[in-house]
């Protein structure tokens, strides 16, 4: 530039012209600046009001992530879903941009007619951005609905929680609300545990949570769920139910109680006397808990094995007098006091243990509080503070306390395992990890003085589970029968019953013990008695004798067996040990 | 010179001009891709979950039990009974060494013509 300049424009008016230009281009870049601060201004500032800018993720007050967040799949222990998530699709509507609302309602409801025509209209009419019409539909109506073609009418996909099982473990696993979460069952406690954590924190999305393993055997709970059934018309009885549980890790294999609920349907489970008897009932469980006074009584040594018991007299207490139904009367040694179920004997037995010792012996099995089980349906057992005369004579047979049959199978598993009580579980657990858990209650010599005893209860002549025995040949299974009367209008009523059998099986080597109830069963034919026997003690036979097979139980006839759980001091006594 | 560059630098901007249009529309284009893949995952997913949940009501025993029973007749198939199952242990001990005279008598026999399962065979009618 200077040198056109130069040549060009005479010297005085240079000067001049240059000063000029240089000022003009002064202002000219500060304008340019000025402009370049207002734009990257402008700039700035509309990133500040995008930043500030919160998109409104939510649907009616809930956040999209809850609404699509899943839950992991549940697996038995051998891996076969109990509980998995689908897909579905879920009606919404944008009321703003709806534009006829009278022929939205007519057209959706040709669709979904059980729609209340008001109820919709109301919905879809106002300035709302967001309104449920209906959730959890199939892919069927989705299609019909997008083919009415309504503007403002939508589907989101939604998670929805799916039992293939169908009835089979409902009360294990529960149900979950509209919103996939959990409401009952296990699946209530793996939200208290970190599913519900997860959701809140929006990590539970897609199908990358780790399934939960539980303790249940699907086959094994298949098979519990339709011998209960069976009974439900077999026995025309009231309710029935059933837990089985691994005596070395607690593990429950199977708990069903019926009658029950779909859990795909949780209103089902709205319905009387679908609860969980085997948790959440607690009923008196007569003979059953003769087993327990005479362990209690066995391991504090007050009483051995071969004392004898005179059970000749019914025992009075003021008024009353305590018989035994179907009494021998005679003098019974314990082994007999035990198969012949004698009341007389097991409150002779109770006395020469102490009733303060009793009682202590009860505290010690935790009859007095809930047990420690993952599932949120317990009650608390009333089991008296301290015990009257009367009320510990009672108490020895079971009656004049409640428990629920989950305090009883655990209570059995720990007299048959060694001695170790185990509170049970429905995850996984392996045996070292048990076995920190354990508690010693009684020692290993009681445990086998009691394993002999439920097995004599099977195989002896008058035994009273020896009906249980001959559907269960060869699985080694033994167990004690339980008949509770009811209390009809305060008294007593012997027509009434709740009947019980508990058991162990196979007894030379205890694997599994097992608790089957059934509540008011009538006689099957005439032939057969209402006695906890014929109803209770068929279907524990039946359980075993279809279950043991799939446990990897062989069955084994020889006598050998049977003749090595035989205490030496029993032997002494009867040289044919039965 | 001034010119050449300023055509130069013209051009430069009108190519450099088409080229990020060009690469706007065409990320444009790989978005929208993207999200229709991703509807589409979605929506297989969807389909998936379905399938397994068949799957898993497919092979519940509470599915398979009912099955079998229906068939039961016509299959001759019952729940096994204790008496069905054997052990290892009752199985017959392997002979502690081979008959070696019963052998050399059925091979004698053979060679002679005479085959003990011919005559078997012709016994019960079989040819």
């Amino acid at each position: 530039m200077t040198i056109v300049a130069d040549g060009l424009v005479p010297t005085i008016s240079l000067e001049g012209a240059r000063k000029q230009r240089g000022a003009l281009t002064q202002a000219r870049i500060r304008w340019m600046i000025l402009a370049v601060i207002l734009g990257l201004a402008l700039v700035g500032g509309r990133l500040v009001q995008l930043g500030l800018q919160e998109t409104d993720q939510t649907i009616e007050g809930q956040t999209r992530d809850v609404i699509t967040a899943t839950r992991p799949p549940i697996l038995d222990r051998n891996g076969l879903e109990m509980a998995v998530d689908i897909r579905v699709p879920s009606l919404f509507a944008e009321p703003r941009r709806i534009i006829d609302v009278e022929e939205a309602v007519r057209a959706l409801r040709t669709v979904l007619p059980e729609l209340e025509e008001e109820w919709l209209r109301n919905r879809l009419s106002g300035d709302r951005g967001f309104v449920w019409v209906k959730r959890e539909l199939t892919p069927a109506i989705q299609d019909a609905v997008m083919r009415l073609g309504i503007p403002g009418i939508d589907f989101i996909t939604e998670s929805k929680r799916f039992y293939p099982g169908m009835n089979e473990a409902a009360h294990i696993l529960g149900s979950t609300n509209v919103d996939n979460q959990g409401i009952a069952g296990i699946e209530r406690h793996m939200d208290g545990e970190s599913v519900a954590l997860l959701q809140e924190l929006g990590l539970a999305r897609g199908n990358a949570l780790t399934p939960v393993e539980l303790s249940v055997d699907m086959r094994v709970q298949h098979i519990m769920h339709e011998q209960l059934v069976d009974a439900m018309t077999r026995y025309q009885a009231v309710a029935a139910a059933g837990v089985m549980m691994d005596v070395h890790t607690g593990e429950i294999i199977a708990l069903a109680s019926v009658p029950d609920f779909n859990p795909n349907e949780p209103a089902s489970a709205l319905v009387k006397d679908t609860f969980n008897r085997i948790t959440a009932g607690i009923f008196e469980p007569g003979s059953i808990f003769k087993t327990v006074t005479i362990a209690g009584a066995l391991d504090s040594g007050a009483v051995s094995i071969t004392d004898e018991f005179d059970a000749r007299y019914g025992i009075r207490f003021g008024r009353y007098t305590i018989d035994d139904f179907h009494g021998k009367h005679r003098i019974l040694a314990l082994p007999e006091v035990y198969k012949y179920s004698s009341n007389i004997g097991t409150i002779r037995i109770m006395q020469a243990m102490g009733k303060e010792a009793y009682r202590a012996f009860l505290s010690r099995m935790k009859f007095d509080q809930r047990v420690q089980f993952e599932l949120p349906e317990m009650r608390t057992p009333t089991v008296p503070n301290s015990f009257s005369e009367v009320g510990a004579a009672t108490a020895s047979f079971g009656h004049g306390l409640s428990v629920s049959p989950l305090h009883m199978v655990t209570a059995y598993a720990a007299f048959v395992n060694g001695g170790n009580y185990i509170a049970p579980t429905l995850y996984k657990r392996d045996l070292s990890e048990a076995e920190r858990l354990y508690e010693r209650v009684i020692s290993a010599e009681t445990s086998a003085n009691m394993r002999y005893l439920m097995r004599l209860n099977a195989i002896s002549s008058g035994g009273s589970g020896s009906q249980m025995n001959r559907q269960a040949l060869g699985y080694r299974a033994g167990g004690k029968t339980g008949t509770a009367e009811k209390v009809v209008d305060g008294r007593y009523s012997s027509s009434k019953v709740t009947n019980f059998f508990a058991s162990a099986f196979p007894l030379d080597n205890p694997r599994y013990a097992m608790v089957i109830m059934v509540d008011e069963p009538k006689a099957e034919n005439p032939q057969s008695g209402t006695t906890a026997g014929w109803n209770a003690g068929h279907i524990t036979g039946r359980v075993i004798q279809r279950v043991a097979p799939m446990l990897g139980i062989a069955p084994d006839f020889s006598e050998l067996l049977d003749q090595q759980i035989v205490p030496p001091a029993v032997r002494r006594l009867y040289p044919e040990g039965f | 010179m001034i010119r050449s560059i300023n055509i130069f630098l013209l051009c430069t901007s009108v190519a450099m001009l088409a080229g990020v249009y060009a690469l706007k529309f065409s990320i444009e284009g790989t978005a929208n891709e993207r999200t229709a893949l991703a509807a589409h995952i979605a929506e297989q997913e969807g389909e998936l979950s379905l399938l397994k949940a068949d799957w898993a009501v497919l092979n519940q025993p509470g599915h398979i039990g009912p099955i079998v029973q229906r068939h039961s007749e016509e299959l001759a198939i019952e729940p096994v009974k204790q008496e069905q199952f054997g052990s290892f242990a009752a199985l017959p001990m392997r002979p502690a060494k081979p008959d070696t005279a019963a052998m050399d008598a059925l091979f004698a026999a053979i060679a002679e013509g005479v085959d003990p399962i011919d005559a078997i065979l012709q016994l019960e009618g079989v040819e």
